[in-house]
């Protein structure tokens, strides 16, 4: 493990030597006033001092990084996160021994142990082995229960209770089911409980799959029958939650981390001032980058001409380019806000939420299917949350509340006793399927295991951690983390949070229909909701009853059968929500050894980061409404990542905008806000961003409106040498980057320009077709296509388009997109059928908009694809290749009339596959 | 270091090759590389090339590499009730089961092979055997993702792609991984056998048909004339050069202009890589190709040697489906599944070796998981079409050519072939050793993603399968 911010316990008063003192008399009292052994007297002289010097620094009473506390004896045998240190059958395999002679411990190169130090402890290790064994820890039921709910509750739980018995806790089991009492403490060889197991009677060996449940192991009923034996003992535990005191594992000085600490702003506007004589700096933004550029030499960069700039801000804002139209209407406006006039008309567009919702989609891992199996099972509510991310960003939900309901949806309104379920509440509940976008393939029996769980669990918090939080939540799984001070109890909290929701003992399965892979027989029920507004299924119902109707009257005739099964055939799919949601009583947490479920240690509550707290102060649950039954702990979580003074989630969301706009985030790890990322190039920018967004309610389109309107994004892309050598990277924002297009930005470019852009707004996704050779391609349809955010995107078929242009596999999510150059997009781009087609498209229209010259033709066609006029050359090389074209054709095709339509199709093929199209200046 | 052509490409490389010396691969500053130019390893390789020989389904390791004299003195004895959690379905566990097929010693080495693989049996000296791999998981999907990628889950660099991560490639006129994937149909888990994961999508497979057009989009779906084809080509070459000149600096749009380029040598590359009329009867015969059912292997077989003499890092080669998945009709199914591929394989071997490629090109050989030595039966219980259900302790793989102690069997099954005991080895065991072959350290092949250091073998703990090295 890696400890950056080491520190001495100062407030440590007593002495060593009275600490051992405490230690011995705890071993000596357990030992019935047995004398001292070697091994004591060897740990006083040699042991502990070692251990003082070199490990006690992390490692010690107050301060246990790992979990592990190396200051006694007691404390050393109780083992840390990772579980016991010393091995006293194997001392040679001793964890600590492993660690010490790897040099993996003390991490401090000058720190770690000699030949001669390892040997004094593998003989320690060695003479405490001789020692006779002490009194193990007795057995409670929280030994017991980890055992009940991995190899019986499947069965004898919460959703079934089958032959009535409940295995849960120890009244329950007391209660019995319909054969008795299951326990009868004290005497475990009368407990139906063991005898069951032991005639092997249960778990039953040929259901086990069935219920995804791996056979009980000998040394667990053993201790199964040793707590039956020793009464049963209950004892309270309460779970490990923040408890008003210090936290032990995460230390102050961890806290001071500059992401873990608010942003703050003001000494950042202080600095405004100072920088007034800069040029043209209309906002801060130009201050705090002319700032940074100052210090290399530079200034910001000369301003793009107009036309450019308009290319630019109509791709960044709506992914598509603006009309011909468009143009000359912009070109001829001479407001003096003409510009800003065009970012507010663009930010209310509807095409403004199509494009920006792929950014979040990717972020959420949004997929269509299920993944990690052959059949990829399709999720056929999906399209509601693309949809749902759609409109809020088109409405500028703020994103406090955007956040809100994709983690808590569910916990907002009490949707299961409204009488109408309005729009907002159909939102919120849309709104959580973000937490259900994880691959899963639980769905089937044989990989529905606990494990199978857990890793559905662990992705779905890693896309929670890299989308929102910026901390990569999922290294703390295993081990605490080795970077971050994020100890495992703090994701095993988190897990908490989620239980009610994400239960590995208590799972919903993905909905299984008919014909797709062997149907699970003890589904909970699926995972969604049928919570749409009270309007669509009103008017589901009545379309339904249409059907009803039509089925009676076809009864009557004759050979109805065939009719029937036709009119059936036309029954809209009952609306529904794909969603999660808390069912109220969660299972217990234990945090898991190195994530090993069969191998749980403390019983842990819900929490929140430590690092990111005060670490004192619990998470403030409340039932969501009078008589939930659910638990509430997502929305007590969600509430406090939207807090305003929250160190990372404003600070996440502008630095994710501003890379979308500028090219380069200034935390350029965009997903990972810890040590291991990167720093910011501009701190007091990124905290003024931060703050701006909270100040301004969390409005996104305020967020767009500050940066878009600044002289940074009014840059020309233009690369000077100067400027090139002292900012090589473009880290410093000396220019704006020359962009290649996205694969939907792209695909939607060509809708628009060819005029086959389909309009219609969301709902199911347009489905694609697959040909032998593996090309899949939108199915044709004559409307036109819709953008390609309105394509399905399963993860076993991917449109060739989206795969040739870096569409990530989802797996879990995106954090940030490629933008390749390879030899494969130049193969689709000129030899596809679709983009050929397109390049007919824009063609026709050339000839429908202006008539047969082709020099006029050329004019339209630059302004329709790239959004400018030609220059005098490009438009002399493009009229003498037609003409070309024209006398080629003319003697190839029988039809000489057309050859003057095939060379526009050329052209315009040609400029579909030129870098001019292709990258945004 | 590779020749570096004229012209505009000629640039476009250059560039390419200056970002590549300051992104020297997996230094430990995990800069890392974004071109497919041939890259020092870490160390002097044995292997210059990898032929993956993917055996989707599970081989059975007790019918093929590993005889059981136990099951045929228990045969039919109960073992269930020991093993009911590493059984996949429970409902058809059958007794202990002997193997349908008669295991004899061959070559010098005196390597087992039953009769199922007649011709392989004669290459034994020219192969290390390991009998003692182990998995994680026991359902195919999940599997496969673990052999190729390391992790049970997709979203991870493959091991080809890990390969040309490092390495790049030795031809730039041809993918640096190319994979062979039956006209049949796919693999369990799709292309996903071949993603690239979070490493660009330059170094995922690319896949080669045998018939037809071998790279989707190599040719145009919209049938016109050359010339036309031609004047366009030069519009589009004339206008990019433009733009280019109007942007200096800005290099990616040189390797814009080289991947046009790059497509069209593409173009003829593949097609004489693919073109098997160049080579001679007896090479086609060794291969099986014209004979039934070796005719479609053999191709891959012999397209993947021609993609090695070319150049290529990574060739893999696939079945469609899954032909070693027996869980019924292991005698017959089995069977089939080795009379499409032994004579391919085993002409594989003789014709690199007789074409020296043996020395530089390292054949993998192996499937997901092994299989369990009780008899799985069908809903009708019938014992003559039983098969065997998977089985995630013990599998066999194989590797031959450069690098390979050859006639080496390494590692050991208990007596049953349920687990593997000695010299135990894991994937990431597996996966390092094949990279150590290529000069390529396990632990400094990684990248930086989202500021953690990703390796194919993650955070578990490695050990070379020393025991099949050549020195």
């Amino acid at each position: 493990m890696i400890v950056e911010n080491r520190f001495f316990i100062a407030p440590r008063t007593l002495s060593l030597l009275l600490v051992l003192g405490l230690a011995l008399g705890f071993v000596v009292a357990d030992e019935n006033h047995s004398a001292i052994k070697p091994s004591d007297q060897y740990y006083v002289s040699q042991v502990a001092p070692l251990l003082k010097s070199k490990c006690l620094q992390c490692h010690n009473a107050e301060s246990h990084k790992g979990e592990l506390d190396l200051s006694s004896l007691s404390s050393m045998l109780a083992g840390g996160e990772s579980g016991k240190i010393m091995d006293l059958k194997n001392a040679d395999q001793s964890l600590i021994l492993e660690k010490v002679r790897s040099g993996e411990m003390p991490p401090d190169k000058a720190e770690q142990f000699s030949a001669e130090q390892t040997r004094v402890l593998e003989k320690w290790i060695e003479l405490i082995s001789n020692d006779k064994p002490g009194n193990a820890n007795p057995i409670t039921q929280h030994d017991v229960l980890p055992i009940l709910l991995r190899r019986c509750t499947a069965c004898h739980g919460k959703a079934i209770q089958e032959g009535e018995l409940d295995l849960r806790s120890r009244s329950a089991m007391l209660r019995g089911g319909k054969s008795g009492p299951a326990i009868v403490p004290g005497d475990s060889t009368s407990s139906l409980l063991i005898q069951n197991i032991h005639t092997q009677k249960m778990p039953p060996l040929d259901r086990l799959v069935d219920a995804c449940v791996k056979p009980i192991e000998r040394e667990e009923t053993q201790l199964i029958a040793q707590w039956i034996d020793a009464g049963a003992p209950e004892v309270e535990i309460k779970p490990d939650i923040a408890d008003g005191t210090d936290d032990p594992l995460v230390a102050h000085q961890d806290r001071q981390f500059w992401s873990f600490r608010p942003p703050v702003a003001g000494h950042s506007v202080a600095g405004l001032a100072a920088l007034s004589d800069l040029r043209e700096s209309s906002s801060a933004i130009d201050s705090f980058i002319a700032q940074k550029l100052q210090a290399l030499g530079l200034e910001i960069g000369p301003p793009a001409d107009r036309i450019t700039l308009l290319r630019r801000v109509y791709i960044d804002l709506t992914g598509m380019p603006p009309d011909p139209d468009e143009i000359e209407i912009f070109l001829n406006d001479k407001h003096p806000q003409a510009y800003e006039r065009v970012v507010d008309r663009l930010l209310s567009s509807s095409r403004y939420g199509e494009r920006w919702a792929r950014y979040w989609l990717d972020l959420a891992g949004y997929a269509d299917s299920e993944g990690k199996r052959e059949q990829d099972l399709p999720r056929a509510h999906a399209w509601r949350y693309r949809d749902y991310v759609i409109s809020a960003l088109n409405s500028d939900k703020p994103y406090d509340r955007f956040v809100l309901e994709q983690i808590a949806g569910d916990e907002l309104y009490n949707y299961e006793q409204a009488d109408e379920i309005t729009e907002p509440m159909y939102d919120a509940l849309v709104a959580t399927a973000f937490l259900r976008m994880a691959p899963d393939p639980t769905w089937a029996n044989i990989t529905g295991y606990v494990p199978d769980r857990l890793d559905v669990m662990a992705d779905a918090f890693d896309i929670l951690g890299s989308s929102i939080v910026g901390l990569t939540l999922k290294c703390a799984r295993c081990h605490s983390h080795k970077f971050d001070p994020i100890p495992q109890r703090d994701y095993y909290r988190l897990v908490d949070v989620f239980k009610g929701a994400y239960d590995e003992y208590n799972w919903i399965k993905p909905e299984v229909r008919p014909g797709i892979g062997p149907v699970s027989k003890d589904v909970i029920g699926g995972r969604t909701l049928a919570y749409v507004t009270s309007q669509e299924r009103r008017n589901w119902q009545s379309a339904s009853a249409k059907i009803d109707e039509e089925i009676a009257q076809a009864r009557l005739q004759p050979n109805a059968e065939a009719l029937v099964k036709a009119i059936e055939a036309r029954r809209p799919l009952e609306p529904r929500i794909q969603a999660l949601w808390d069912q109220g009583e969660p299972s217990p947490t234990y945090i898991y050894r190195r994530g090993d479920p069969l191998n749980p240690s403390r019983l842990v509550g819900p929490g929140v980061p430590s690092a990111l707290s005060d670490g004192k102060t619990p998470l403030d649950i409340q039932p969501p409404w009078p008589g939930s039954k659910k638990t509430g702990r997502r929305l007590a979580f969600a509430k406090w990542l939207v807090r305003p003074d929250h160190p990372l989630t404003a600070r996440v969301i502008v630095n994710r905008i501003w890379k979308h706009h500028f090219g380069t985030g200034i935390v350029k790890t965009l997903g990972n806000f810890g040590k291991a990322g990167a720093e910011p190039t501009h701190p007091e920018l990124l905290d003024w961003l931060a703050v701006e967004l909270v100040r301004g309610d969390w409005s996104i389109k305020s967020l767009h409106r500050l940066l878009l309107n600044s002289s940074v994004y009014k840059q020309c892309s233009t690369v000077t040498a100067d400027r090139f050598a002292k900012d090589p990277d473009n880290q410093w924002y000396s220019r704006m980057p020359l962009n290649r297009l996205d694969a939907e930005s792209l695909y939607d470019s060509m809708l628009v320009a060819s005029g086959k852009l389909n309009g219609r707004k969301f709902g199911p996704a347009d489905t694609l077709t697959t040909r032998a050779d593996g090309l899949a391609t939108v199915s044709n349809s004559s409307s036109g296509l819709r953008r390609l955010i309105y394509v399905q995107q399963q993860r076993k078929v991917v449109a060739t388009h989206l795969e040739s242009f870096d569409y990530p596999q989802m797996n879990p999510n995106c954090l940030q997109r490629r933008d390749s150059i390879v030899a494969p997009q130049a193969l689709y781009l000129f030899n596809n059928g679709t983009v050929f087609d397109l390049a007919e498209q824009l063609a026709k229209r050339a000839f429908h908009e202006v008539g047969s010259d082709p020099t006029k033709q050329i004019e339209f066609v630059y302004k329709a694809a790239l959004s400018r006029h030609p220059s005098g050359e490009e438009a002399q090389i493009a009229l003498r290749a037609i003409n070309q074209l024209t006398k080629e054709y003319s003697t190839k095709i029988s039809d000489g009339q057309d050859a003057p339509r095939q060379a526009m199709i050329a052209f315009c093929h040609a400029v579909f596959n030129s870098a001019a199209f292709i990258y945004v200046d | 270091m590779h020749r570096v052509g004229g012209g505009i490409f000629g640039a476009a490389l250059t560039h390419l090759l200056q970002s590549e010396n300051r992104s020297a691969l997996a230094n430990d500053s995990g800069l890392s590389a974004t071109d497919l130019l041939p890259r020092e390893p870490h160390f002097q390789p044995k292997a210059k090339a990898v032929i993956h020989l993917f055996m989707n389904g599970g081989p059975s390791q007790m019918d093929l590499f590993d005889p059981k004299p136990y099951l045929d003195k228990h045969h039919g004895q109960s073992l269930f009730e020991k093993i009911a959690g590493e059984v996949e379905s429970p409902q058809a566990a059958g007794s202990i089961m002997r193997s349908p097929f008669k295991f004899a010693r061959r070559g010098q080495c005196g390597m087992w092979v039953s009769d199922a693989m007649p011709n392989l049996a004669k290459q034994v000296d020219d192969i290390a055997f390991i009998r003692s791999m182990y998995t994680t998981n026991l359902t195919h999907e999940p599997a496969v993702y673990i052999i190729q990628s390391g992790k049970m889950g997709p979203g991870r660099p493959t091991l080809g792609s890990w390969v040309v991560y490092g390495l790049g490639s030795e031809s730039q006129n041809l993918p640096a991984y190319v994979v062979l994937d039956d006209p049949l149909g796919l693999p369990v888990n799709g292309v996903e056998n071949w993603q690239s994961g979070f490493l660009p999508p330059l170094f995922q497979g690319t896949r080669f048909r045998s018939t037809g057009a071998p790279v989707l989009n190599l040719r145009p779906d919209v049938d016109r004339p050359q010339p036309v084809i031609e004047i366009e080509k030069q519009l589009l070459s004339t206008l990019d050069q433009m733009h280019r000149r109007q942007r200096p600096i800005h290099s990616v749009l040189d390797a814009r202009i080289a991947s046009y380029e790059l497509a069209a040598r593409m173009q003829m590359s593949a097609s004489d890589a693919l073109d098997l009329s160049q080579e001679s009867q007896s090479t086609l015969e060794m291969y099986g190709i014209g004979l039934q059912p070796t005719d479609s292997y053999g191709r891959r077989c012999l397209i993947a040697r021609r993609l090695v003499e070319r150049g290529v890092r990574f060739v893999q080669l696939y079945i469609n489906s899954q032909i070693w998945d027996n869980h019924t009709g292991l005698a017959t199914d089995m069977k089939a599944a080795c009379d499409r591929t032994d004579l391919p394989i085993a002409g594989l071997i003789r014709d690199l070796k007789q074409r020296g490629l043996i020395d530089s090109t390292l054949v993998v050989w192996g499937g997901e998981f092994g299989r369990l030595p009780i008899a799985q039966l069908p809903p009708d219980k019938d014992e003559r079409k039983a098969g065997r259900d998977h089985n995630k302790n013990a599998f066999c793989t194989w590797m031959a050519g450069a690098g390979v102690k050859a006639g080496t069997v390494y590692g050991t099954t208990d007596e049953l072939g349920l687990n593997a005991v000695e010299d135990r080895v894991s994937v990431a065991d597996w996966h390092a050793t094949i990279l150590h072959l290529l000069g390529l350290d396990y632990d400094r092949l990684f990248v930086f993603e989202n500021g953690l250091r990703e390796r194919l073998t993650g955070v578990v703990e490695v050990n070379l399968v020393k025991g099949i090295l050549d020195g």
